[in-house]
């Protein structure tokens, strides 16, 4: 059974090579959220504070929040990027981040390899990249470019293989950032139902997203953070409602 | 920091076994140098080539030395020496050069190592054509005991790989370190025995090749191929460099291992 459970997880970044100047700037700025640690009198800057939460298969959990508010670095924990400070985080299952659309992808290569290179750091095997290499053909509609060096792509046509090669995993616990742009009009439509049906493969979805709408439709579930610590969690429409109170906007 | 001795040799394991991975990453790496020129590869071979044509020539008219006999040392040492001066200096960076992508995916960080090591075996053998030339000028003979520099290869990677994971960690978070490294490298060049031979140095002086593990690193394979074995003394210090260096590295990344993300 896949589920995700991160118990009393605290997230401390450390600042290195801050000015004196600028320390008192930034302690003053933040409200107290950065302090000395340590016999060293280290900076840190606390991005989660004790922070508790369960998700379980079919949970499809968004995430709702200012920026700096810990959404990314929340998602970063569940990815397996960022081990907590203190507290711990049990994953059971396969997590598959999608925060950029192109981890490892190199200007210099081809398209046909980038597919694999990009492919195996998302954990593919040689053979399933194989097997999926004609999806992403059909999907990036690339056709002949894919022969040619990455750099010589548009910025469109680069979000496009990215996004092909990323979204053709089978994940079990899906994680997503809402920045993952898709080109063009047309394309974003395309987009759009490839990750509906991607997350209809996986077993657990976690979104940050700043879309009320984007959540309303993907998600089941909602936390509201703020620095770093859960305001309300439950319903999708009763924490989005919150959200918009206490952002004094109409609902 | 508690350590996760399990985790880190976890990843080690793991890291060595994704073959896939690391041979992908080495191999593009020297394919992409390649594209768009002419000679790829070989234009580091060529200027180490000049470099090594042109000093040998000066310093064995300096020295006085049989140019026959020089030239084939002074080349191997260099040719090995570049391999193993640019798996260190690579290995520092290593960590910082893969950033976005260790801040985006879950990314098994032994693997980089072994892809810094691999890509700098390639480089090598190309670069090898240096000495197979100066070998034939130098009426170098073959003999079986040629076949040693393969072990020495193999005893340097594994070297090589710990060698990349603890300066890796060190220099992602203490940015200095790599400029401390890079000038140590420059110096060390002249130090350990390279263009000169670890029989001209006597007495107390000896020490400077006796306890230079680079020295030791570059002869174990250098040796062979100039036909001689590599003496015991050089095998037990490359293995007890394996052996220390491992256990140091084991220490460090248990300890530090997850923190890479944030130091980056």
């Amino acid at each position: 059974m896949t589920s995700l459970i991160l118990d009393n997880v605290t997230v401390d970044f450390p600042i290195y090579g801050a000015q004196k100047s600028f320390r008192s700037a930034l302690r003053a700025a933040t409200g107290g959220l950065i302090r000395r640690e340590g016999a060293d009198r280290r900076i840190t800057v606390r991005a989660l504070d004790h922070f508790s939460l369960t998700v379980k298969h079919g949970d499809r959990l968004g995430i709702i929040g200012h920026n700096g508010a810990g959404k990314s670095t929340l998602l970063r924990v569940c990815a397996g990027v960022y081990e907590p400070s203190e507290g711990r985080v049990h994953i059971e299952g396969k997590v598959s981040p999608l925060f950029n659309t192109s981890p490892g992808l190199d200007p210099d290569d081809t398209g046909y390899e980038n597919i694999v290179t990009c492919g195996l750091f998302l954990g593919m095997t040689r053979e399933e990249i194989e097997e999926k290499t004609p999806d992403i053909e059909a999907f990036s509609e690339l056709g002949d470019y894919l022969s040619l060096p990455v750099r010589t792509y548009s910025v469109g046509m680069l979000t496009r293989l990215g996004f092909a090669i990323a979204t053709a995993i089978n994940p079990e616990i899906l994680i997503l950032d809402e920045g993952l742009g898709a080109g063009d009009a047309r394309f974003a439509e395309k987009a759009k139902e490839r990750v509906d049906a991607l997350i209809e493969r996986a077993s657990i979805l976690i979104l940050a997203s700043h879309s009320d709408d984007l959540i309303k439709s993907l998600c089941n579930r909602a936390i509201l953070l703020q620095s770093g610590h859960v305001i309300t969690e439950g319903k999708v429409d009763e924490v989005i409602e919150t959200y918009r109170k206490m952002n004094k906007l109409p609902s | 920091m508690i350590p996760q001795y399990g985790v880190a040799i976890a990843d080690v394991v793991q890291g060595v076994l994704s073959w896939r991975m690391w041979a992908r990453l080495g191999w593009q790496e020297n394919k992409r140098r390649y594209r768009r020129t002419v000679l790829g590869p070989f234009w580091t071979t060529f200027s180490l080539g000049v470099f090594i044509g042109a000093l040998g020539i000066v310093w064995s008219q300096l020295w006085k030395l049989d140019l026959k006999t020089y030239l084939p040392f002074m080349a191997c040492g260099m040719v090995v020496w570049a391999f193993v001066g640019s798996v260190i200096t690579e290995g520092c960076m290593m960590f910082v050069a893969a950033g976005d992508l260790i801040r985006s995916l879950k990314i098994n960080y032994t693997a980089l190592a072994c892809a810094v090591v691999w890509r700098n075996i390639i480089v090598l053998a190309h670069n090898i054509g240096i000495f197979v030339l100066v070998a034939v000028y130098g009426g170098v003979s073959l003999s079986w005991k040629m076949m040693l520099a393969v072990v020495g290869l193999l005893l340097v990677a594994i070297n090589g790989i710990w060698i990349c994971l603890f300066l890796g960690l060190l220099c992602t978070r203490f940015r200095d370190i790599q400029q401390v490294i890079t000038t140590v490298l420059q110096v060390a060049m002249f130090v350990t025995p390279i263009f000169w031979s670890a029989d001209q140095l006597g007495g107390r002086a000896k020490a400077v090749v006796d306890f230079n593990l680079l020295y030791h690193l570059v002869d174990v394979v250098r040796a062979p191929l100039l036909g001689r074995a590599p003496s015991n003394w050089t095998y037990f210090s490359v293995l007890a460099a394996a052996l220390l260096g491992w256990s140091l590295t084991l220490v460090a990344f248990s300890r530090f291992r997850r923190r890479i993300p944030y130091w980056i």
